[in-house]
């Protein structure tokens, strides 16, 4: 048989993403909850903390200049991370990802494709955030390349560990829970043990540049960067497409 | 059977097995489908069909046996792509994305393959070109089949896979389905389906495979699968209550529901010696039916393991 073109793996990554941001957009939950929902929380907080002035508790930051670049990464963790890891387990479950491997579309192009999309969303929804913060004083990002490392590092390791988590549950209805249960909300508290954990280390890595008029933080982006990595190696042995498994 | 030699067969499975723990799905199936033809496996639910069909499309891993698709082996990873660039395939319980539009889902499709169809031909084809606008989501359960149709048939296969292609379709849409199977046949395309539709595989199929418990236990055409062209003739009927089958003047037997039931090879003169020893009596046979075996007959007699057989559905009625 003779060779037969194919479109350049570059042309078809982009075809991917294309259809990936189309499916996204017309899904009127998706857009709101990843654009609506970050900028009424930050309206909710601004109205509660609006006047808090810089304090200890917040790291000699004012409340609004904490909260806007935590808000941002929590956008991030919930597009690249949760909602992730609960549409692949959906997409499985009803037979999508059957369709796609029936294809011969590469497993690389459709995940690529997908973090493509997610870092998109990602830029988007921070820019967003960072231009409502404007209006409760949090000051333009000072450092771009510190915070375009933070998003670049923070997008593609939390997209790795929620394809690593659709790879380990089951069904589709367990997915909201296990994606909570496996990544605690940034604690506090908890400051020692979410160090080692990769949300705070994302959250610590963006406040740099968004509010402190830090550089680069390499400590941060290894443990966030460490996380990718490990989610991707699960990723890799254990995703499955097919809604039965043997 | 034919003897073709193993190359120009599109598929070749040789000794195929595949158990799911200690359940064996698959237990020594061999088949040949060569290409430009209509091969159909036909068998009741569970009898192995899917199983065989996931192996040859690569989304199982086989226990035992050899399977060639093209040429590749579908167990081979390496060779996914360039299997699944010259290959079609309509499966069952898959769904696309339910936002995206007909035209866009296929559209979609169509940049995954190195030589595609065009879309809107492709749309056209399958009957959905007064739904190209129209959202996946808002389609009906037999709109989303003719869909599944189109995305098998948008990379322009060599061979297509079609799982179970009409379970669902009202009369008019499976006849439709089954006038564009034969189509893409007239255009060179190989065609391996499953189903569970005697009428399916006997308007479809060039060739059927009968599998039964992870075994194929016939094979040939659809006009002569089971010995149905050799087989006798079978002349049935209602004796009144004043006779008993031993007044008949040949052997018969009493073939259920009140009816007595004459094998024959040679039905003219039969059907004669019959009728006129009624007419002279003055007895009327009620109900009085010939025909052969038809491919339900063949289909219930192999997949029953042995006994207990329904009665059979009759295909021809002299009456």
């Amino acid at each position: 048989m003779s060779y037969r073109s194919r479109r350049s793996d570059l042309a078809l990554l982009w075809h991917q993403v294309r259809y990936e941001q189309l499916s996204f957009w017309r899904n009127p939950q998706s857009a709101f909850f990843t654009f609506v929902f970050p900028v009424v929380i930050i309206m909710i907080f601004g109205a509660l903390f609006g006047g808090v002035n810089p304090s200890s508790y917040f790291d000699g930051l004012s409340a609004m200049q904490y909260y806007v670049p935590t808000i941002a990464a929590v956008s991030v963790l919930g597009s690249c991370y949760s909602q992730l890891a609960i549409v692949l387990s959906i997409r499985r479950q009803n037979g999508i990802l059957k369709r796609v491997r029936a294809t011969p579309l590469p497993a690389w192009a459709y995940f690529l494709g997908l973090l493509a999309h997610c870092v998109m969303v990602s830029v988007l929804d921070v820019a967003l955030i960072v231009g409502v913060g404007r209006l409760y004083g949090v000051p333009v990002p000072s450092h771009w390349l510190a915070l375009a490392a933070a998003l670049a590092g923070g997008a593609a390791s939390f997209c790795a560990l929620g394809v690593a988590v659709a790879s380990l549950i089951r069904n589709a209805e367990a997915a909201p829970a296990v994606v909570q249960l496996v990544l605690p909300i940034h604690s506090d508290l908890l400051n020692r043990i979410s160090g080692a954990l990769p949300v705070r280390p994302f959250n610590e890595a963006l406040l740099g540049p968004l509010a402190r008029h830090a550089g680069l933080d390499w400590r941060n982006l290894g443990v966030l960067l460490a996380w990718g990595a490990a989610g991707a190696l699960v990723a890799i042995r254990r995703f499955r497409w097919d809604p039965r498994p043997e | 059977m034919e003897t073709k030699p193993a190359a120009s067969g599109a598929v070749v499975v040789a000794g195929l097995r595949k158990s799911y723990g200690a359940v064996a799905a698959v237990r020594g199936v061999s088949f040949t489908v060569f290409s430009g033809e209509i091969f159909a496996l036909l068998g009741p639910n569970g009898a192995g069909k899917t199983t065989t069909l996931e192996i040859l499309e690569g989304f199982r891993a086989r226990d035992a046996g050899r399977v060639e698709v093209l040429g590749l082996d579908p167990g081979d990873r390496a060779a996914g792509r360039a299997l699944r660039e010259r290959i079609g395939l309509v499966l069952q319980d898959i769904a696309v994305e339910p936002y995206l539009t007909v035209r866009e889902t296929v559209a979609r499709n169509a940049g995954y393959y190195p030589a595609p169809r065009d879309v809107d031909e492709v749309i056209e084809l399958v009957g959905l070109a007064g739904w190209r606008r129209q959202k996946v989501r808002a389609l009906s359960g037999g709109q989303k089949r003719r869909l599944d149709l189109a995305l098998g048939l948008i990379g322009g296969p060599d061979l297509l896979f079609l799982d179970e292609p009409t379970t669902g379709f009202d009369p008019t849409a499976r006849r439709d389905a089954w006038q564009i199977v034969r189509n893409l046949r007239g255009s060179g395309t190989t065609i391996l389906l499953t189903t569970h539709y005697m009428e399916e595989a006997q308007a479809l199929a060039d060739r059927v495979a009968l599998i039964s418990g992870g075994q194929i236990v016939a094979e040939g055409t659809p006009a002569t699968i089971g010995g149905r062209d050799t087989a006798g003739a079978r002349i049935r009927f209602a004796l009144p209550d004043s006779c008993a089958v031993a007044d008949l003047p040949l052997a018969a037997a009493a073939a259920g529901d009140g009816l007595v039931s004459v094998e024959t090879a040679e039905p003219t003169g039969t059907l004669h010696q019959l009728t006129g020893w009624a007419l002279e009596r003055g007895i009327l046979l009620e109900r009085l039916t010939v025909d052969r075996p038809s491919l339900e007959d063949v289909y219930l007699r192999l997949t029953s393991s042995g006994h207990g057989a329904p009665e059979p559905v009759m295909e021809r009625s002299t009456r």
